[in-house]
């Protein structure tokens, strides 16, 4: 971009503006790629030093090939155990997927019904968005000491994952009510359908691929919380405290072990969920008429 | 008339179950917070007399003054570069690559890394930037240093490094969004009006855009402001901001002193919105 | 045995005073309607006119602010759609995406919970009745225009309504199936007797279709009637400038006398029957029309309204030839040949022009 605005006042004199359009195109192609190397680049670094041997240390060059990091890591002794984390994790995700899905559908749909407060609504649940997880998580840790309340992975944790999924929930939801066309509704209303029918047979079929979206988006976001649940979870962390506590102790290859076992696994669920979209819009475009 | 009727009951109690969850859950906290950094006397406790003097103690400090204007300063940096890098893409992917199929390849390799975890991408660039980190061999490769750098890992550089990895797809996707939205029409009405490529992504483009950039330096000006994470793995204890204040006065049991840097940190993300906001109309931009 | 009650005409729909309101833009302000049985009725007017809103309060889709909706005799005015003996065509069809033919077609049956075999056997007659049988498995997107509107319509038949709401129903359809489906639809009304009001802002569709026409303009009915006689008597102003082929001239009244009332217009004097209506004041405002093809060239003696214009352009429409002529005044004034008669007026010429008083139609 820069090298373009350089090269601008000679380019317009000289050259054709194809010329420059592709030249253009070239230098924001390279600040592409090279940024998608850049961000590829340290996963796939930690990736490869997984792999490495017994006595591997944490960076280049590696010391052998092995999975001992990985073996390591299923039979972990009592200090860095990951897997209770981890199952803790992989519960409060499912928890908090499961009521961001519940809320924010009702809470979309409800502003579809342009209730008198409905702006401000709006903007009390954007506010989640915002509102940064180390202030949340502060903030709620001194209402449960206010309260007398001992924090908890599940309890505790789990409200507060939810006011951080919930957002982003609603938000998608209202994106995909945007695209609805409630005459598909109003054409079940008058077929005799009541609301509740015309709501269950008509909208929520259409809209479950949004609901899906949100779905994902609640485990996800509350799988890799950190910030909320450092001041939550009490005594018994989750999966990214474990493994920030790991840290801080030594950093050793089964970091990158553990690191890489949950990306792939985020990777394995955006295939299936792209996968299963994809056999959705199949669906209803239906096969092709012969 | 749809599912729900406007201004009935139902929409009511339907609004009121995530009402409540972000009051209880994200409000009344933040309201207590600003309590709390009132709170005066020796002891922590609600009864002692309401006061300034934990700002005031905070404040005067030299060194903690400097903290904020370092915090937002490294804000603001992080901020230029993700911009202008993540438009260059934005502009590149939706504008330039003409072949659906390379979109969507190109896309997703950007999209992707988003959906994994934050604190691993950060702790991914340790092995990246170190001494022997892959960055350090490929330029000792490329003969372009002599000896590895050391600055790379535990400075404020591989930090600033790891951050608009971490935060470029904050500013670029607003714009992406923005960008998809201009119909294709628009810059051929403005060809055929004589105007010259540049004048139209000027004229045209960049002011239809203007939301998306906005909307996206509000996304990273919060981000990199509350950002404590890439500061401790990928910064090691040389390196602070207001995040990690936050987290040592916490550490140490100093709940009033936290709960001030805290509502410091509020009280300028709020301006920075503020701000965004009287520049764009965030609802509008939902369409 | 008593004799059987007198044969009462039993109406499909009711409307009295229809009123309803958005914030401060009124919708449909005092609009009244009756629906004798099995009639056709055409719902005519420009887009914001009030037509769709009151065909959704018909519906139940919108509640009206006051007025009472009456169908088949039963107040209805406050139940919900799903409680109404109507059905409805929308007017992209609004077919259930992830649904097969067969199943959105079956759907209004299976809300009256039918049981299983019945919708079967009912939904193998219709799709029969409206040859789509063969399209039974498949989803919406697969279908075409043509396809999707005899799915639609299907689905709304089958629940043999009272009444059939059709919103724009063909304006989604290719141009050159729409006489086709205009046909078939009006066909398929007489056959059924069922009424269906048809919302439109055609009014070739209005007039080919409709047993009754209701011209609406600015949340009111501006008038109602036989489409001959909307044609050849529009009420008002707006009616006779909305119908194609109207010439309106504007002017003040000036006495009336053996059932005439001279009109003082800037191009002369002229006199339009009354018909039975009481004369305006002398000095009030008034407009009358009069039809492009009703006008005469050179006039002979007998024909009392004239008055000369100039020619400005000269159009073609294959059936027939229009003349833009202006008057003095400035006012711009239709003249229609049909036929294939020579060309007598070109560009240019200043002629002659009149018509017979009788085809002066005074409005309201």
């Amino acid at each position: 971009m820069l090298g373009a605005r350089g090269q601008r006042p000679r380019a317009r004199l000289t050259m054709h503006w194809k010329t420059r359009s592709r030249l253009t195109s070239w230098l924001l192609g390279a600040v592409t790629i090279g940024f998608l190397l850049f961000q590829w680049l340290p996963m796939f670094t930690m990736f490869l030093l997984s792999f490495a041997g017994e006595n591997g240390g944490t960076t280049f060059p590696m010391n052998g090939v092995s999975l001992h990091w990985y073996r390591k890591l299923w039979d972990a002794d009592l200090f860095d155990d990951f897997k209770p984390p981890m199952l803790r994790s992989f519960l409060l995700a499912l928890g908090c997927s499961a009521t961001t899905v519940v809320l924010s559908v009702s809470a979309a749909q409800a502003m579809r019904g342009r209730f008198l407060g409905s702006g401000a609504y709006f903007y009390l649940l954007l506010l989640g968005l915002m509102a940064p997880g180390i202030l949340v998580g502060f903030g709620f840790a001194i209402l449960t000491r206010l309260l007398g309340i001992e924090g908890a992975w599940n309890t505790t944790a789990y409200v507060v994952h939810v006011s951080w999924a919930l957002p982003f929930g609603f938000m998608t939801m209202l994106a995909v009510f945007n695209r609805f066309d409630p005459r598909l509704e109003e054409a079940a209303l008058t077929l005799g359908a009541n609301r509740i029918t015309a709501f269950r047979r008509i909208t929520w079929p259409i809209i479950l691929p949004g609901v899906i979206g949100t779905a994902l988006f609640g485990f996800s976001l509350s799988y890799d919380e950190y910030a909320r649940t450092l001041f939550t979870a009490g005594s018994d962390g989750t999966l990214p405290l474990a493994i920030m506590a790991q840290l801080d102790r030594q950093l050793t290859p089964e970091l990158y072990a553990i690191g890489t076992v949950t990306t792939v696994m985020s990777l394995v669920a955006i295939f299936l969920c792209t996968f299963a979209f994809w056999l959705r819009s199949r669906a209803l475009r239906g096969r092709p008429t012969p | 008339m749809s599912s729900i009727r406007p201004r009935s009951a139902a929409a009511y109690w339907l609004a009121i179950p995530a009402g409540l969850w972000m009051l209880a859950a994200v409000v009344l906290p933040t309201l207590l917070i600003l309590w709390v950094s009132l709170w005066g006397g020796q002891s922590v406790s609600p009864h002692n007399p309401i006061t300034f003097d934990n700002y005031t103690r905070f404040l005067s400090n030299a060194n903690y003054r400097w903290l904020i204007l370092e915090t937002l300063g490294q804000t603001a940096m992080i901020m230029g570069i993700t911009g202008v890098l993540g438009y260059c893409i934005a502009y590149f992917l939706t504008v330039k690559v003409t072949s659906p199929a390379w979109r969507t390849a190109l896309f997703l390799a950007f999209v992707i890394p988003f959906w994994t975890s934050t604190l691993i991408r950060a702790i991914a660039f340790v092995p990246f930037l170190g001494v022997n980190g892959l960055l350090n061999q490929a330029l000792l490769a490329l003969g372009l240093i002599e000896r590895p750098i050391q600055a790379f890992l535990y400075s404020r550089l591989g930090v600033s490094m790891a951050q608009v990895s971490l935060y470029t797809l904050l500013a670029s996707g607003p714009v992406v969004y923005m960008l998809n939205s201009i119909p294709p029409a628009l810059r051929e009405a403005a060809m055929t009006l004589k105007a010259t490529p540049f004048t139209v992504f000027r004229r045209i483009i960049l002011p239809l855009t203007l939301p998306g950039i906005v909307i996206g330096q509000v996304l990273v000006f919060l981000n990199v402001l509350a950002d404590f994470i890439t500061v401790t793995t990928v910064g090691g204890n040389k390196l602070a901001f207001l995040g990690n204040l936050i987290l040592l006065f916490y550490e140490g049991s100093q709940i009033r002193a936290t709960a001030v840097v805290s509502v410091l940190l509020m009280a300028v993300m709020l301006a920075g919105v503020a701000v965004a906001l009287r520049i764009v109309d965030i609802r509008k931009v939902g369409g | 045995m008593a004799a059987p009650p007198p044969a009462l005409p039993q109406l499909d729909l009711e409307l009295r005073n229809i009123r309803k309101r958005y914030g401060g833009y009124t919708a449909v302000d005092g609009v009244s309607l009756q629906v004798p049985k099995g009639q056709f009725v055409c719902l005519l007017g420009p887009s914001g006119c009030g037509k769709t809103t009151t065909l959704r309060c018909v519906a139940g889709l919108e509640e009206p602010d006051a007025g009472d909706i009456l169908i088949g005799g039963r107040e209805v005015t406050r139940d919900p759609p799903w409680e109404r003996d109507i059905a409805m065509m929308f007017q992209d069809f609004a077919l259930f995406p992830h649904m097969s033919v067969a199943k959105q077609v079956g759907f209004g049956l299976e809300m009256q919970k039918k049981p299983r075999a019945e919708i079967a056997r009912r939904v193998g007659e219709v799709l029969t009745a409206f040859e789509i049988d063969h399209l039974a498995e498949r989803r919406p997107a697969q279908l075409s225009g043509g396809q999707k509107q005899r799915v639609a319509l299907a689905r709304a038949m089958i629940t043999e309504p009272r009444i059939l709401l059709l919103d724009e129903p063909i304006g989604a359809l290719d141009y050159s199936l729409r006489e086709t489906v205009m046909l078939e639809l009006k066909s398929l009304q007489r056959r059924s007797g069922i009424s269906f009001i048809w919302v439109t802002h055609d009014q070739n569709e209005a007039f080919s279709l409709g047993d009754l026409v209701v011209v609406m303009n600015h949340a009111r009915i501006e008038q109602q009637g036989k489409p001959e006689e909307v044609l050849s008597r529009p009420r008002t102003a707006f009616v006779a400038g909305f119908i194609q082929g109207n010439n309106i001239l504007r002017g003040k009244a000036a006495g009336a006398e053996a059932g005439l009332l001279r009109v003082d217009a800037p191009d002369g004097l002229f006199s339009v029957p009354l018909r039975g209506r009481p004369a305006p004041p002398r000095g009030s405002e008034v407009s009358f029309s009069v039809r492009a093809e009703r006008l005469l060239e050179s006039p002979g003696p007998e024909i009392g309204n004239r008055l000369s214009l100039r020619c400005n352009v000269v159009e073609y429409f294959g059936a027939y030839r229009r003349h833009v002529l202006e008057a003095k005044s400035g006012a711009l004034v239709k003249y229609d040949q049909f036929g294939a008669l020579p060309q007598s007026v070109s560009p240019g010429h200043l002629v002659s022009f009149g018509w017979k008083t009788e085809d002066g139609v005074l409005h309201a």
